[in-house]
């Protein structure tokens, strides 16, 4: 799960170093414009939001060009036509009640016995077979989903990497152009865009944001959201008890229990959700 | 008696409109949001509405509100469908939104996916990235087979139905 569990904190980790009994106080911080904190993240964001002008062709070639290397690292989809056309619907069900429900998506369930998911800009997302397998529900797979499809909505990959920027300069990227100094400039950004992804992991703030957009288009599908918060609940179990941590997204340290605290307080904001689907029998027959 | 009658009639039409200017504005986020003669989604549907249309709460029954569109269709639409501030607005590209070109077209290509190669696949700005890096054809010809899968509404729609899930849910909790 890069994209779920893997973080860059670089500019943004002024927190991080600090002991996690004060992790909220210092996200309360970033949160007030006024504060040292606040100034730095605004000015953050200042840079970061350029990538608006990266139009969806060009977005989309990116995107293709990183799931080519996703498919390279993490394995091909799994040969399981059924499975793979299950995900797609559960994912274009939480897509469409999404922040950006106008661009098409794709998923696949990948050949990969790391538990992984991650999602490439213009709206490719992949699942490891190996984090499908630890799910119970189809609940939980929409949260999964849902969550990538918030990082694609707010274009979170594109705004990792100053390279990625450069991009927005060049007009729309074509076949040809990937040939020429565009191109250049393209392969570079991808190969930044390659770090940030499958090794770094994005900033911790991106992850919120992706945790709390799951909660939103979930709980407005029709899914039970706090799913998202059992998901994160299974992966904090084998975090604790996994030995070989190095390689998969243990190695990164995910902030799992604040993640988790933040859904848990969100949850308030949605009344009987208790009473949404979870949907267990078709996830069970499709997915195992 | 009379005069009581059209006094209370006044007064209900009065409250109308006040109860009018306090009216919420929604605004459509899902894709394949359609208006319903009733808060059900096995209703009749009154109208297609697109994604970004801004719509008047005229009442609230549980999960479904009944709305008034600008060009004055009204309707029950299930409450996830809509948000409290406006979708960002967005061109895709020649695909046209999620469900691609429409369902006719959505139809064809999930039935051809099975089949060598698809009409929409790779992009050729991504098929030169992998001839120029000399990346295997093996991945080329998997991700176009991802990138070809379609989802159309209607089957989105017996998807969502078969799961009791959202607008489909049974009254009784659905399927937990």
């Amino acid at each position: 799960m890069r994209y779920l569990l893997l973080f860059a904190l670089a500019a943004l980790s002024i927190s991080v170093s600090s002991a996690s009994a004060s992790f909220f106080d210092e996200i309360q911080k970033l949160t007030k414009p006024d504060s040292k904190e606040g100034k730095i993240l605004s000015g953050a964001t200042q840079v970061l939001s350029s990538s608006k002008d990266i139009d969806y062709k060009t977005e989309r070639a990116i995107g293709e060009s990183l799931a080519l290397e996703g498919l390279q690292r993490f394995g091909n989809p799994v040969k399981n036509e059924a499975l793979q056309r299950y995900v797609n619907l559960v994912g274009t069900a939480v897509a469409v009640n999404s922040k950006r429900a106008t661009i098409p998506y794709q998923f696949a369930v990948l050949d990969s016995p790391v538990q992984n998911a991650f999602a490439v800009p213009g709206g490719v997302i992949f699942v490891s077979r190996a984090l499908v397998s630890i799910l119970e529900d189809e609940a939980e797979l929409a949260a999964v989903l849902a969550h990538e499809v918030g990082h694609v909505a707010a274009k979170h990959a594109l705004k990792s990497t100053q390279r990625a920027q450069l991009l927005q300069g060049v007009g729309t990227i074509t076949a040809a152009s990937v040939g020429g100094d565009k191109g250049k400039k393209f392969a570079s950004a991808i190969n930044d865009m390659q770090g940030v992804l499958f090794d770094k992991g994005l900033d911790k703030e991106m992850e919120f944001e992706a945790d709390a957009a799951a909660l939103e288009s979930t709980y407005r599908t029709g899914y039970d959201p706090s799913a998202m918060i059992r998901v994160l609940q299974k992966l904090q179990k084998l975090e604790a008890s996994s030995k070989n941590k190095k390689g998969s997204w243990f190695s990164t340290h995910p902030p799992l229990a604040e993640r988790i605290a933040r859904l848990q307080a969100q949850l308030q904001k949605y009344p009987g959700y208790s009473s949404l689907a979870s949907v267990r029998d078709r996830f069970a027959k499709t997915a195992r | 008696m009379r005069i009581t009658r059209s006094m209370i009639i006044a007064v209900a039409l009065l409250l109308a409109a006040a109860t009018a200017m306090a009216e919420e504005k929604r605004w459509v986020s899902g894709e394949g949001t359609a208006l319903k003669a009733e808060a059900s989604a096995t209703s009749e549907d009154v109208a297609e509405v697109k994604v970004g249309t801004e719509v008047t709460v005229l009442e609230s029954g549980g999960r479904w509100l009944k709305v008034r569109t600008g060009a004055g269709k009204e309707g029950w639409v299930y409450a996830g469908r809509v948000s409290e501030t406006p979708p960002a607005a967005e061109v895709a590209g020649d695909d046209g939104g999620l469900f691609g070109a429409g369902l006719q077209k959505s139809q064809i290509n999930t039935a051809k996916a099975d089949s060598a190669r698809s009409i929409r696949g790779l992009s050729p700005e991504a098929a030169r990235y992998a001839k120029d890096r000399g990346t295997p054809e093996v991945y080329q010809k998997a991700l176009d087979v991802v990138l070809a899968r379609k989802v159309g509404a209607r089957e989105l729609k017996a998807f969502l139905q078969e799961g009791h899930i959202g607008e489909y849910a049974q009254v009784q909790g659905g399927d937990k």
